[in-house]
């Protein structure tokens, strides 16, 4: 796929770390509307990969392009997220003592500034939003509790809302499943699917039930680049994932 | 040598700070301009009295020359001086300087010699030779041996030979420099004479010195002088520049010219040696700064804790050292030379202890929350200074400075003292010592472990509570060995901690949290570059200039010089 | 839609607090201007001076736990920002004492005569109208506080980092206003002030009024503050207390935010330290001591980091434990003080305000069991620390 019609576009993107290469000329396209897991072992350089879409982490030589045409190496956090990106941690990061409705609230799409916030007022239109947030992530009844007592898989799901809320054009979803058990898993994983309907979607995750729920086009990485990509089956199949990453 | 020091025997207590005052020859300079014959003859008494003693029969044999002196006319006495002087035996120096004055007297009864002066209604007596007391005389029983100018020149002459070719190399020394800061043209043909028989390469030099800054402040001609300025320029220093710019004023033409060309090398020079200085007092701030930060470096660096009592650490080793010495000098005074290494491993099981007792009172119910450890340390700073306060007054304690600890030395241009030359080795010990520690010791390594991995070190079998608690006790020991050095440089007091706190902080963030090299870096780079704003800025302005200077850099490099980099940081 | 904006987020708990705040802003002067001296319910001017002073302090207080409280921004430097707002307002002082000082010079302050100077530095033009010294108040500290804060939350100095900063910011200060070449007074500062606004500052009706216009400063700041953090933007704040970068990845320019809060902080300080000069009738350098704003941190932690509230009760009652101490057990304040920090981080990290309301709340469940064991678990839990940034 060519720069101008992709959604993702990275080439040749490495990052080092004193010495320690995170990325190794990485290569990947998403397409608009796509949905795509990502597997690899530990250290493979998957966060750092999100970290640089998300503009945590400038890369040392590379281009990153949204949309075909933005260049998201010049732009910081909020600008990215601004244009339309929006990030699940691995470790689920709510505001603990904001109430589950506040949380939503605060993702919901809307003006970012400092004074645009402080004279804003719930409109009813937002409130329909967050209301049918609620439903999707089913933490409806617990709405006006703090986000710091939910469960750990609840907390997951809290993030997934706020995701949602923020509109994004692209979601970048670091292990979901994690933590879950495995009715939860597959919940997670039709939420997913019903998500990347109308969303491009990149999941980072393990679990390879969970991917195979899915049932999308898999990249793996190791050691910061991409060693295979396709179908699962045909991933799976491949010698040198089996070698570095499913073992035998 | 510091016992006799302390039991307060009076004489070696001076022989034993006699070299502290040497520092200090610039401010006698006066002096010596002024009177540098009745120098020459002091140092004949003072170095003249062990030859005295020894060779009391050499005086005795030397009595008929000196009581020539009293026969004949001028002519006469003229070649008795230069018999005298050529003896070579200081011994006559008190005659022929009490001949020049006018105070040698012969008596009439026996023609025998003395030097006389006015007592009442006679004259008091004192032997020429061996300078004791000879009673006194009526006024009519002496007569003054007359001198006119030309004797007085043949004296000074003679005088100045006798030092000049002394025996002692120290003498011949002190009478070349006497003549140096007189600047007197008579003193050339002396000079002449003793560079003739110098060996001593060190004298000699000076002796040359002394000549051209002598020929300078005579009639001689262009060439010599010329000559003179150059041996000048060799010397380099500022006493050579104040007689170089003394001709530059007094001269035209091409004396001038050469004055000038010489006085803007010696400038370019001198300039180069300030720079010299700079760097060393600020290696000497940086020392200060080092030892301060170095505790912290470990405690927050290392360890990620906001200790705000780390001032009052080094405040108690400081303490400790006070402790120590006033108990050496009610119980066992001779041990005072010793009381700073006796005060070390004190300071730092003292300071130590407190500290492991703040960790494992305070800190670790705080570990993760950096805000509130910083709040609660610095309410126990404030306990402890008040603590001090209460037991030991608000006033500053004196602590004294061991022998080995005072006085200073000439490196070039370059003064040298001696407490700041060894805080510096000092604190690159401590430094080298600390590395040793944390990279080759087990303890370091389960250091190490724990701050980079607290989990994964615990399920290794490591006590991590234990390495917490011991790490933060080596940290705040270290600083308390700080409080033994500060407190030969700094006032003791309650506040002594509060002056460092800030500073071994800005050290810290500068150099880099987490990396000890960071620390030397930052606190020498810190130190220089105070040293080197304080002549243009002045003291106060200079370490504004340097906090903003941080505050900028913080922004720009938010992790210090040295800064560690990866995702452990990040996370 | 000022009004509406200070008074929308009102509840309860607040109306009570500014209530009492009222019935004190008027009560106190009362007391000591219409009680005649003779009675026993007198309140001596001394006193009307202190609890003025407690006002400014609790002013201050409010300032610093706006930041910290909400935003998380642990400043060890506030007190810059109250001495800067004092020196102006000790400069307007100065201006008006005019031919009555030691040397009776028209313009030039004593100290400046005494120093030899021949005119007035630039920078105390204006300061003899009182508009000038009273824009002055706010917009020196808050231009400080723009700038440094420009630059710190852009780079993204958080933390203790910042809080070091910040401390080293004030000590600069400090050693710059010790020097007489900065033209305020040096060692000694600004003092000896005569009248304000033409009112003799030692007279009974003018410590009363300074003490009433200090309550309403404090009252003002508080609703503002409250409509601040009760609005999305202090959601915002919040959220960037709890987990900064989430906030970034969620599109919020968190330096702007920071930026925004540092500043209004910084004026409000700025203000305290204004109303707090011409009760105390000296400005000096030592107000920049960073022990000074080290301890205002701990009046907002003991009333209770996070609360308006809890940073006015806090400043009130430390320091007049302080009064106490100091003229009762002089030797002891400082123990007391400092075992105060370690016990409030130790055992009371959410202050007294925080206390009264797990008390209430206890009483309120042990009706009903059920409600009590199914927030069990998380009632006794402590937040996660956030990850060091």
């Amino acid at each position: 796929m060519s720069r101008p019609n992709s959604l993702l576009y990275l080439d040749g993107v490495s990052v080092s770390f004193d010495g320690f290469k995170a990325l190794n000329d990485l290569s990947m396209v998403i397409g608009p509307g796509e949905m795509r897991a990502i597997i690899g072992p530990n250290g493979a350089g998957k966060t750092t990969m999100m970290d640089v879409i998300t503009g945590k982490t400038k890369p040392d030589t590379g281009e990153v392009y949204f949309n075909g045409v933005v260049d998201l190496t010049g732009e910081d956090e909020a600008s990215i997220a601004e244009l339309g990106i929006g990030r699940k941690f691995q470790k689920p990061t709510v505001f603990e003592s904001h109430t589950i409705w506040d949380n939503l609230e605060l993702a919901l799409k809307g003006p970012r500034g400092p004074f645009a916030t402080l004279f804003h007022r719930l409109s009813a239109e937002e409130e329909a939003r967050i209301n049918e947030l609620l439903k999707v992530i089913r933490l409806g009844e617990k709405a006006h509790e703090l986000a710091e007592n939910l469960s750990h898989g609840q907390k997951q799901w809290l993030e997934i809302g706020m995701l949602l809320a923020q509109d994004p054009k692209l979601l970048l979803v670091d292990e979901p499943a994690a933590g879950m058990t495995d009715a939860e898993t597959a919940e997670t994983a039709e939420l997913l699917k019903d998500i990347a309907k109308t969303h491009a979607v990149v999941v980072v995750e393990h679990d390879m039930t969970f991917i195979r729920a899915l049932g999308v086009k898999v990249t793996c990485l190791a050691e910061g680049s991409v060693l295979a990509e396709g179908s699962l089956d045909y991933v799976s199949a491949n010698e040198r994932v089996v070698e570095v990453y499913l073992g035998r | 040598m510091g016992r006799e020091f302390w039991a307060g025997d009076g004489f070696l207590a001076i022989l034993c700070t006699g070299p502290r005052n040497e520092g200090g020859v610039n401010v006698e300079s006066r002096w010596f301009m002024s009177f540098f014959k009745s120098f020459l003859v002091l140092i004949c008494l003072t170095f003249g009295f062990a030859s005295v003693a020894a060779a009391q029969e050499d005086i005795e044999s030397l009595r008929p020359l000196v009581n020539a002196l009293a026969k004949g006319k001028f002519k006469e006495t003229e070649k008795q001086i230069g018999a005298l002087a050529a003896t070579g035996n200081s011994a006559v120096a008190p005659a022929l300087e009490a001949l020049g004055d006018g105070d040698l007297y012969a008596r009439k009864s026996d023609g025998v010699v003395f030097i006389a002066k006015k007592a009442g209604k006679g004259y008091a007596l004192t032997d020429p030779l061996t300078l004791e007391d000879a009673g006194e005389v009526g006024r009519r029983a002496v007569s003054k041996i007359k001198v006119n100018n030309g004797l007085r020149r043949v004296i000074r002459s003679a005088l100045g030979s006798l030092t000049l070719q002394s025996a002692d190399p120290e003498v011949r020394k002190t009478a070349a420099e006497a003549i140096f800061k007189a600047k007197d043209p008579d003193g050339i043909e002396a000079l002449d004479g003793a560079l003739a028989k110098e060996t001593d390469d060190g004298v000699r030099l000076v002796m040359e010195q002394a000549r051209a800054a002598a020929v300078l402040a005579s009639d001689m001609s262009l060439e010599v002088k010329t000559a003179a300025i150059e041996v000048l320029e060799t010397m380099g220093n500022r006493d050579a520049l104040s007689v170089i710019v003394g001709v530059q004023n007094a001269s035209e033409g091409e004396l001038k010219q050469v004055a000038d060309d010489a006085v803007r090398r010696i400038k370019k020079n001198l300039a180069m040696w300030d720079n010299a200085q700079n760097i060393w007092y600020g290696l000497s701030l940086g020392s200060v700064l080092l030892l301060a930060a170095i505790g912290l470096a470990i405690t927050f660096g290392v360890m990620g804790v906001i200790n705000m009592a780390h001032g009052e650490m080094v405040m108690i080793g400081a303490y400790v050292t006070f402790v120590v010495q006033e108990i050496i000098r009610s119980s066992a005074p001779w041990l005072f030379e010793y009381s700073l290494l006796i005060a070390l491993p004190l300071a730092f099981i003292v300071s130590g202890s407190i500290g492991i007792a703040i960790e494992r009172g305070i800190i670790r119910w705080l570990y993760g929350r950096p805000l509130e450890t910083l709040l609660a340390t610095w309410g126990l700073s404030l306990m402890l200074q008040q603590a001090v306060r209460s037991i030991f007054g608000p006033t500053n304690q004196e602590v004294g400075n061991p022998d080995w600890m005072s006085g200073a030395f000439e490196l070039g241009q370059l003064t040298i003292t001696y407490n700041r030359m060894w805080i510096i080795v000092f604190s690159l010990l401590v430094f080298a010592g600390l590395m040793l520690v944390l990279k080759k010791t087990p303890f370091g390594l389960f250091t190490r472990a724990v701050t980079q991995n607290r989990r994964m070190a615990a399920s290794m079998g490591i006590r991590t509570p234990w390495i917490d608690a011991f790490t933060f006790g080596l940290g705040s020991g270290i600083a308390g060995i700080a409080g033994v050095a500060l407190s030969q440089i700094d006032n003791v007091s309650p506040n002594l901690g509060q002056g460092y706190i800030i500073d071994s902080f800005m050290v810290v963030v500068f150099g880099g949290v987490g990396n000890l090299w960071g620390t030397l870096v930052g606190a020498m780079t810190l130190g220089v570059v105070n040293k080197f704003l304080e002549p243009y800025a002045g003291a106060v302005l200079g370490k504004i200039f340097v906090l903003v200077f941080i505050i900028l850099f913080i922004q720009k490099r938010p992790r210090g010089l040295f800064a560690l980099k990866g995702r452990a940081v990040e996370s | 839609m000022m009004t509406s904006f200070l008074f929308r987020t009102l509840d309860a708990k607040a109306g009570v607090f500014i209530a009492i705040l009222l019935a004190v802003i008027v009560a106190v002067p009362c007391f000591n201007l219409l009680v005649p001296e003779t009675s026993s319910f007198h309140l001596p001017t001394y006193a009307v001076t202190l609890m003025g002073k407690y006002m400014t302090y609790a002013l201050l207080a409010l300032s610093v736990d706006l930041v910290w409280g909400f935003c998380g921004i642990l400043s060890l430097g506030h007190g810059a920002f109250f001495a800067l707002g004092g020196y102006a307002m000790g400069m307007y002082l100065m201006r008006q004492i005019g031919t009555r000082g030691v040397y009776g010079d028209p313009i030039l302050p004593d100290f400046m005569v005494f120093l030899n100077w021949k005119e007035l530095p630039w920078y105390w033009y204006g300061f003899d109208m009182f508009w000038f010294a009273a824009i002055m108040v706010m917009l020196v500290p808050g231009v400080l506080a723009f700038v440094f804060g420009w630059f710190a939350f852009r780079s993204r100095v958080t933390g203790v980092y910042l809080s070091i900063i910040t401390q080293a910011l004030t000590y600069a200060l400090l050693l710059a206003f010790f020097r007489n070449d900065m033209g305020f007074g040096g060692n000694n500062g600004l003092t000896d002030f005569k009248d304000i606004l033409g009112f003799d500052v030692q007279a009974d009706t003018t410590r009363a009024g300074l003490f009433a216009t200090s309550g309403l400063a404090v009252l003002i700041c508080f609703l503002i503050c409250r409509a601040i953090t009760k609005s999305k933007l202090g959601k915002v704040l919040v959220a960037v207390r709890d987990a900064e970068s989430r906030t970034r990845f969620l599109g919020y320019r968190v330096e702007h935010y920071k930026l925004f809060v540092w500043t209004i902080s910084a004026m409000m300080a700025g203000i305290a330290g204004a109303l707090y000069v011409p009760q105390v009738g000296i400005i000096n350098p030592g107000e920049f001591a960073p022990a000074n704003s080290i301890e205002t941190v701990i009046w907002v932690a003991v009333g209770g980091r996070g609360t308006l509230v809890g940073a006015v009760i806090g400043a009130i009652l430390v320091n007049f434990a302080k009064t106490w101490f100091t003229a009762a057990l002089p030797d002891l304040w400082l123990f007391a003080l400092g075992g105060l920090f370690v016990a409030v981080t130790l055992f009371l990290p959410k202050g007294i305000i925080g206390i009264a309301g797990d008390l209430m709340k206890k009483r309120k469940s042990t009706p009903s069991k059920e409600t009590n064991d199914t927030s069990g678990p998380s009632a006794t839990k402590t937040p996660d620390p956030e990850p060091a940034e």
